[in-house]
């Protein structure tokens, strides 16, 4: 009779694999990080065209000076969706007019923004329920202002 | 065929010349083994909370200012939501499904004097009580004793058209009476810590402009004061149990014509059959004055911090509910403060313990640093609350020499179970390996710590990881540690209850409560910090907070858990 059988090393290895595993220290749990916030920014016309989402870019709009990163509805506000003309362009006018044509944009990207003087009252509530729309779905990510206002960031 | 037998019988013969080995010693190895199995199958506890919800404590904005970091939020209150802005009251008689309302003082005192509540809202006849430790001696009140003494010094302080009264006294019912009794009879309250010296003590007034001053009979020289404060219209002494038979309406004579002297027993007695016990009828949508606190700092003096009521019920609502469920203070409980009434942080979470219809022990040598074990006795609290001034102290000169080897055996072996995710159960031996760290203390019942930690106080005081796992392992009792900062009401950030883990260095102050938001300004943003904690100053925002948003003097940092720090 001795104690040291095979079985017995066996039994006795397995004995200390078990305590081994029982006291080794955990690793502590992490999660992976989340994205990275995105910055808030002041656009301008021309720096806000390059957001309309082509090349992968995220797709940004603007309604009264607020910029909306409306990239999870890309099927929409993306290129081949129905609203792409407003992707990267302050959309106010077309939101407020609830038209998706070309016309509503404003052309010249150096000219001051668009006001909305002219809109009745049934146009503005329509724009008030899109901008609720957007802010309870998408981020705003920036603000619109025009070319030369003070607040542009020096590049 | 013979001669080559198949694997399946090779496998057979040597399991077989294995087995027949099988002697006394493998019968005892085998037991061995299968013991250990089952011990370690059944010992094996799920940890008090998933430990995904300690590795990210609070959420990022998705979005964030140049120079900034994104504001970091409780999980309770996600972005996009309201802060918590109150208690959530729910009046008797109101539809069900509306929202409570925000609520103030007046509502959590008459929560605590109508009792704890059963499932269905009647009322089950359990009402908390007011402890006071006198050294050795306590005094138990009842809530409607102490609502006489509102209703009488209210009313009498309403008939001398009292605007501020300045409260300076130590941690006591009368204190607690005045701070109510300015919510339901509108006069501002401002809690000026005791023992000042009669000089800073006459600045202070001064500057709140107080007509009223409320302090303990024979503990200041009102001469030197009337003197320096000529709005100064009354002064009711409170006069201790044990000098109520002086006379103390005596008036300097160079003040005889503008001040006038009461003593806060003789008012109680001579009128409590006019007042009565009910707590006051209120409108609800009418506001309630500020109550003011002092907060250290550099200058002598320090600053004065102004709390409407609306900053002081969110902190109360959120200290309340920053505590896991399991945890929460409840009616069987006795919430006892050795930190002084005169600061936020204590002065809320006895508040919440009131709202929560718990028992309250107050101490009259509370304070920032005082004797833990001393200041502990007489009573058996099963809450306490406490600075890390005190814990600090009391873990360098008693709990740390104490620990002898025995107890650290036995606090290793407890280590891991907080390793694991939940607190060593507490037996025979772990009471063996306790008996010394904390020999001078009385707390059987002890099951939460409430440490707050100033964020501007000596960084001696600031508890390390390790320090809070011995208060966890030798007290029995889960902790949770709070960093304070003037002009947020109760914190801006406080532990998780069930964060045990044991980290390198100072302790971490968890995540911002239900009412603040951290934002840390001044970043850095050339550094490549994507994964790295964020640091920068700590700017604080919410319903708690006394202006639209606060910059601590501090860095701080965000940690991969995103829980805050304060940078060394």
């Amino acid at each position: 009779m001795s104690i040291a059988s095979p079985i017995n090393l066996i039994l006795a290895s397995l004995f200390v694999v078990l305590l081994y595993y029982h006291f080794k220290p955990k690793a502590a749990v992490t999660l992976p990080h989340g994205p990275a916030p995105v910055v808030f920014r002041t656009y301008t016309p021309k720096t806000l065209i390059e957001f309309n989402g082509e090349n992968n870019q995220p797709v940004f709009l603007a309604v009264r000076g607020r910029v909306f990163d409306v990239s999870p509805g890309r099927n929409f506000y993306g290129p081949g969706g129905p609203y792409e003309n407003f992707a990267g362009r302050d959309a106010s006018r077309g939101l407020a007019f609830q038209s998706f044509d070309e016309e509503m944009l404003t052309k010249d990207l150096s000219a001051p923004l668009d006001k909305l003087k002219d809109l009745d009252a049934d146009q503005l509530e329509n724009l008030q329920s899109w901008e609720e729309r957007f802010s309870e779905k998408y981020l705003v990510v920036g603000k619109l202002v025009a070319e030369g206002d003070p607040e542009v960031p020096a590049s | 065929m013979a001669s080559h037998p198949s694997p399946v019988e090779q496998l057979d013969a040597l399991v077989a010349n294995v087995l027949a080995d099988w002697n006394i010693y493998t019968t005892v190895l085998a037991g061995i083994l299968v013991a250990f199995v089952l011990y370690s199958v059944f010992s094996t506890k799920d940890p008090d909370v998933h430990p995904f919800l300690l590795a990210r404590q609070s959420t990022a904005a998705p979005v964030r200012l140049s120079g900034q970091s994104a504001a970091y939020r409780s999980l309770e209150t996600p972005h996009g939501f309201p802060l918590r802005l109150g208690l959530n009251v729910k009046d008797p008689g109101a539809p069900k499904w509306t929202g409570g309302r925000r609520g103030d003082l007046r509502d959590i005192w008459r929560t605590a004097v109508r009792g704890a509540v059963n499932e269905d809202g009647t009322p089950s006849g359990k009402k908390g009580k007011i402890y006071t430790v006198l050294g050795r001696e306590i005094a138990e009140r009842s809530l409607d004793q102490v609502t006489q003494e509102i209703n009488v010094i209210g009313q009498h302080l309403q008939k001398v058209k009292a605007k501020t009264v300045a409260v300076c006294l130590t941690d006591s019912t009368e204190l607690l009476a005045a701070i109510f009794a300015g919510a339901f009879y509108d006069f501002k309250t401002v809690l000026v810590p005791h023992n000042l010296s009669p000089e800073i003590l006459s600045a202070h007034l001064k500057e709140a402009q107080a007509d009223v001053l409320i302090a303990e009979a024979g503990s200041l020289d009102l001469s030197v004061i009337s003197k320096a404060n000529k709005q100064l219209s009354l002064a009711l002494w409170v006069a201790k149990s044990g000098s109520r038979h002086m006379d103390w309406n005596e008036v300097p004579k160079d003040a005889k014509k503008s001040l006038q002297v009461a003593v806060w027993h003789e008012l109680v007695e001579s009128s409590k059959d006019l007042a009565g016990f009910e707590v006051p009828s209120y409108d609800p949508t009418t506001k309630t004055p500020t109550v003011s606190t002092i907060w250290p700092s550099s200058k002598e003096l320090g600053v004065f911090i102004e709390f409407k009521p609306e900053n002081l019920v969110s902190a109360v609502g959120a200290l309340g509910s920053a505590l896991p469920r399991t945890e929460r203070l409840n009616p069987d409980d006795v919430v006892l403060s050795i930190d002084s009434l005169s600061r936020s942080y204590p002065l809320c979470q006895i508040m919440s313990a009131l709202f929560s219809n718990a028992s309250i022990a107050l101490n009259s040598v509370a304070g920032e640093k005082v004797d833990f074990a001393l200041a502990t006795a007489g009573v058996s609290p099963t809450v306490i609350i406490a600075s890390s001034g005190t814990m600090s102290d009391y873990h360098r000169k008693i709990m740390q020499p104490h620990t002898g080897p025995v107890s650290r055996l036995g606090r290793s072996l407890q280590a891991r179970s907080l390793d694991a995710g939940y607190m060593p159960s507490q037996n025979f031996f772990s009471q063996i390996t306790h008996v010394g760290p904390t020999a001078e203390l009385s707390l059987d019942k002890l099951r939460l710590l409430c440490i707050s930690h100033r964020f501007d106080a000596s960084p001696t005081t600031r508890l390390t990881s390790e320090q809070l796992t011995d208060l966890r392992i030798f007290t029995g009792a889960r902790v949770v540690y709070a960093l304070t900062a003037p002009g947020v009401a109760g914190a801006v950030a406080q532990t998780n209850a069930f964060d045990y883990r044991r980290l390198q260095g100072p302790s971490h102050f968890g995540a911002p409560l239900s009412s603040t938001e951290i934002t840390l300004t001044n970043i850095s943003e050339s550094s490549p910090s994507e994964d790295g904690p964020i640091e920068g100053d700590i700017n604080v925002a919410g319903p708690a907070v006394v202006a639209p948003s606060m910059t601590l003097v501090a860095r701080g940092r965000i940690s991969i858990d995103n829980t805050l720090e304060l940078c060394p």
